[in-house]
């Protein structure tokens, strides 16, 4: 089960927000929302690499609680990807790391009219993205 | 395998800094700047690709080899279909051409995929030219990633 998605670029704007199953909301505007998001992963990121006891690889990947598990992965240039599933999915980095380089990169960076660094404005990148997803195994299961 | 992308960036930058400098209102002109360059490219192009070739027998085949080779050169495709009037009028379909399969699927940037084509009617007018068919090249896209080129043949 997939809860939403965020895209944010290393500037910390949010590029793209969708939302599956979403039951609760936050309370708070979708602005001051993702720059929570933001900054709450950016303090994250720090904390644990600094806090780190023995030499660290990957970093931050994910917290859990007992309703949902944050999963996080961040691409070499930069771009964050923050995926919010139920408890009991796996392999989620993998499936962000494939959305990454099958949805993002063929129809974001190759797509001459979006700019980069703006919210991302492509509906083919919106309707590929959601079919990906969706004929994903995590997005079907649920526990 | 890397080398694909680097004629899609190139292309989309060229797109973009021609255009850039006249942002009012000589469209026209960055059009055709554009259309220039792709007909010089495609003039050189074609003298390479054919240096092995027999002579072409007529209008007709000379069609049919920018439909299949020169396309799957540049494009890694052949073009879906070739219709013609046999009066000097050839319709050329392309079902997904590679420039606008990652722009768009619906009617979203439809005003601006002109842009986009104009490069390759470039290549093909200059392609034409060089085979010693004198012609004028347009493009139009009804559907995105599906276009059409329509070649004029100019015959004095």
């Amino acid at each position: 089960m997939i809860y939403n998605l965020y895209i944010f670029d290393q500037n910390g704007t949010c590029l793209y927000y969708h939302e599956w199953n979403r039951k609760r909301s936050s309370g708070m505007s979708n602005e001051e929302e993702t720059k929570l998001m933001y900054g709450m992963i950016f303090s994250i990121k720090s904390f644990v690499s600094k806090i780190s006891p023995t030499d660290c690889k990957d970093g931050f990947m994910n917290f859990k609680t007992n309703k949902y598990k944050l999963n996080f992965y961040e691409t070499p240039s930069g771009l964050k990807f923050i995926m919010n599933t139920d408890v009991g999915a796996t392999d989620v980095r993998a499936l962000l790391h494939e959305i990454y380089r099958q949805v993002y990169v063929e129809y974001v960076v190759k797509n001459p009219e979006v700019l980069l660094g703006h919210s991302i404005s492509s509906e083919l990148f919106k309707k590929k993205l959601d079919e990906f997803v969706q004929s994903s195994s995590i997005y079907s299961k649920v526990f | 395998m890397a080398d694909d992308i680097l004629f899609d960036l190139l292309h989309m930058e060229m797109i973009v800094s021609v255009f850039q400098p006249d942002s009012n209102d000589c469209k026209k002109s960055t059009m055709s700047k554009l259309e220039q360059i792709g007909f010089y490219t495609g003039y050189r192009l074609v003298e390479r690709l054919t240096k092995d070739w027999p002579r072409f027998k007529d209008e007709l085949d000379t069609m049919k080899f920018i439909c299949k080779e020169l396309w799957l050169w540049m494009y890694k495709k052949q073009i879906d279909n070739l219709r013609t009037n046999h009066q000097g009028v050839y319709v050329l379909q392309d079902n997904s051409f590679r420039f606008l399969t990652q722009l768009s699927q619906s009617k979203q940037y439809v005003e601006s995929t002109c842009k986009y084509l104009a490069f390759s009617c470039g290549v093909i007018r200059g392609a034409l030219s060089n085979l010693d068919i004198k012609c004028v090249v347009t493009a139009e896209v009804s559907s995105p990633p599906a276009c059409k080129f329509q070649v004029q043949v100019q015959r004095i």
